[in-house]
Formats: structure tokens, sequence, C-alpha cells
């Protein structure tokens, strides 16, 4: 229903010039940004996470309910040594929770 | 009489000049020349290379460090996982042969010189071998890649162990690299293993042992993991930029620890020296929290319900998280 990655790494440049993200060490040379976790300060992230709604009548007016009152929400920290979860992946935190949200109310 | 010492003189002056000559034709500093590569010359083949830095006879004596250090990916460095030597055959297909000045047409044009982008860290010691090492060690490498992709495992097997004969092992740490600045504290010697105290050392092979001044302080991983670009190559290449980070991000706003002390002491891994592989390192290295929660968010008459997830990460580390 949703998924969203963000990655956390140093951006090389290729051959210390432009706008080019290099790959290999024989084409890198300095770094464009890093997104990387940096030494000592905390990181933050939020995502907001719609439940999935639908319309139904209700007293002669059409409204949106929640298809679903329940989310199972996944967020995994993985190191990926050679950048894709293909090769070499390592899970190094997970959390995971119910989130519900009531049925009632106004 | 008189004409006699003046040739003597004379003679003499030239056989100085002579000396002079041959000694500033390699390096500028003084004592290079009781080092480990100016005694025994430069290697011709592997194997050769692998004698010069061999630390098999360490074993006697240091049992547990062996241990530990076998358990390192330092003791297997130019075949790392695999990855690293199919890495080094990307660098000179990818890199050295498509560089039009590099002079590397194919594979046999590749000498120690253009390996160096490579092998300044995992193997340093190639700078001490002719060009002929360079040539031996492309061609292990690609009979192991061959021999993959023929799916011929005991031929792979076999080049793998060649690749792995090779590493940074005991030597390259406490002898080769064990001074950074060898105009003020003297180049390395031959016969002599440096760590944390001096005396005599029983081995045949190494007499004497002497304090390193960088034994225990980061500089001495900083050789090789990394401040950026190695600007010192005719054609730069940057893989690790850790030690980068370690000095502006972490020494300067953060801490004092070095790189041993959470790399080996505390980590009780001792010459086993990992990073993320280990679960304990790994567990220490970053603090993970998230929380969520729903609600009703309302957008006029309209009614979102979402959930929210907060996460929060630390990188207790000494650098940035992941190098590279």
């Amino acid at each position: 229903m949703f998924n969203q990655e963000k990655i956390y790494m140093p951006v090389p440049q290729q051959l210390g010039r432009g706008d080019r993200m290099g790959r290999g060490p024989y084409e890198k040379s300095g770094i464009i940004e890093d997104t990387g976790l940096p030494p000592g300060k905390t990181v933050h992230e939020r995502f907001d996470i719609m439940f999935p709604t639908e319309e139904v009548e209700a007293d002669g007016k059409f409204v949106n309910t929640p298809s679903t009152y329940d989310l199972n929400i996944e967020v995994k920290l993985w190191y990926l040594p050679f950048g894709t979860p293909n090769a070499d992946p390592f899970l190094w935190r997970e959390f995971s929770k119910t989130v519900s949200i009531s049925k009632g109310g106004k | 009489m008189k004409q006699r010492v003046s040739d003597a003189l004379a003679l003499l002056a030239a056989s100085a000049l002579l000396a002079g000559t041959a000694c500033a034709g390699d390096k500028a500093g003084v004592g290079w020349q009781e080092t480990i590569v100016a005694k025994s010359g430069k290697a011709k083949t592997l194997a050769e290379l692998a004698k010069m830095y061999d630390s098999s006879s360490c074993v006697e004596c240091h049992q547990e460090q062996h241990e530990q250090s076998r358990k390192s990916i330092h003791s297997r460095s130019i075949y790392g996982t695999g990855r690293t030597a199919m890495t080094i055959v990307s660098a000179i297909e990818n890199g050295l042969m498509e560089e039009p000045y590099s002079g590397v047409k194919s594979p046999k044009d590749v000498k120690v010189e253009h390996l160096m982008g490579c092998t300044k860290c995992h193997l340093p010691q190639l700078a001490d071998a002719e060009d002929s090492v360079a040539q031996e060690l492309v061609t292990t490498l690609y009979s192991w890649k061959d021999a993959l992709k023929r799916k011929d495992k005991a031929a792979a097997e076999k080049e793998e162990e060649k690749l792995k004969s090779i590493s940074i092992n005991c030597l390259v740490c406490h002898n080769r690299n064990a001074i950074t600045h060898k105009w003020q504290d003297g180049y390395p010697k031959a016969g002599v293993v440096y760590g944390s105290k001096d005396g005599d050392h029983p081995s045949d092979k190494f007499p004497k042992m002497a304090a390193s001044p960088i034994m225990g302080e980061s500089i001495q991983c900083g050789q090789c993991h990394g401040m950026g670009p190695n600007l010192e190559l005719d054609e730069p290449t940057q893989c690790c930029t850790s030690y980068g980070s370690y000095l502006w991000a972490y020494k300067s706003e953060i801490g004092q620890e070095r790189c041993q002390d959470c790399h080996m002491k505390k980590s009780k891994l001792g010459h086993n020296i990992q990073s993320y592989r280990d679960p304990a390192m790994a567990d220490a290295a970053v603090d993970f929290r998230a929380e969520t929660f729903g609600y009703y968010w309302r957008d006029g008459a309209d009614i979102k319900p979402k959930a929210v997830v907060k996460v929060e990460m630390l990188n207790r580390s000494g650098h940035a998280i992941p190098d590279g």
C-alpha cells in the first residue's frame, strides 16, 4: 500500500568535476553531497501514510470512511554494501507495529 | 709526491659524488636502505612478494592475534569477499582500458603504477614489486574470473588461494606501514617488528622490536581508510573516506576516541578488525528508534485518516556511515 525508501550515502563525484555521480573507485574523486548518517548527530525521518478510504452512502450522503482501521507498519534500516538489495544485504535495524484508528466518534 | 696526493684527493672526491648520486636516485630521505625492499630488492613474482612480507613465523608466538587477524577481511585484502577482486577487474576494464592516456589497451599492459589506485590500500607492498608481479596478479584475477564463468570450482578456488596469499598481514602494519613520518621517525627497518615497545624479539628473521609512534593512533588506519581522492596518483582514485570523516566530522566536533578504541579494544575483537559484519559492532554503531501513531486528519469536511511514522537514528561511531 505504501513503500518509500530513503538512501543514506556519500554521493561521489565523477572525476572531481561536474554534476555526475561516479561509481567505481577509478572514477570517484570528490563528493557531490553526503546524505549518510553523520557521527554524533541525530537524523530524523517522518513518513505520513494515509489510510485507504472508500466512499460509502450513509443517511443519504456520500462520505469517505476508512476501508481498514489497522495498518501494519514496518521500518527497516538496511546496509547495502554494493548499493542494491540483491547483493550482500545486511538488515541493520527494524521496527514493526500495527497502528489502529478508532471506529466510532463524531 | 705532491702530484700523487692531489690525484688521490681527486679520486676520493669523485667516489663521494658517485655514491651521493646513487642514493639520490631512489629516495631523498636517510635510512631507506634499511627497509625490507631495499635489502631484498623488488619482488619479481607473487611468490617472492609473499615471501618478502611472510608473516607465517609470527604465529609461533602470537597464536591468538593470528587467529583474530585470520578472521578479518584484511587477511584477504585483494580477494575480499570476491567483490574486491571483481572490482579490481572493473577498474582495469572500465577504468584503465577506457582512459585514453593510461597506456593500457589490454590487461597485458597493466603495470604496478596502474594498480596502485587499488593496491595503495589493498596491497601496499605491491609498490615493492616489479611490473612482472602486476602482470601475474592481473593474470590470476582473470584466470579466477574465467574459472567462475566456466563454473570450474576447483580452478576458481586455486586462483582464489593465490589471491589470498598476499594480503594486509602482520608485517604490513607492524613493519612496512608502521611509520608514516619517515623523515622524522626513520624508515621501518628489515628485521624489526614495530609495536608498543623497544627491545629484543625472539625471532631469527626479526630479532628486534621497536615502538611505532603511530601503532595506537588513528593515522595508522588512516593510511588506507581514506581522506577522499588519492591525489598523489597520476590518475586519482577514491574508495574509503572514513578517515577524512573521522578528522573533520568526529574529531573536530564530537570526540577523541581512536579507531583502535572501538574496532579493537571495546569490541574485544583485537586483530579481528571488523565493522558492520560483527553483530556487536553493528549494534554499537547506530541507535535506532521509531514510533508510530494514527489519527483522523481533517481537510475541511474531508476526513483523511493517517498513520505517522517517526524515526530517529544516531550514528555513535567516529565517522559517517556508510563509508565510500
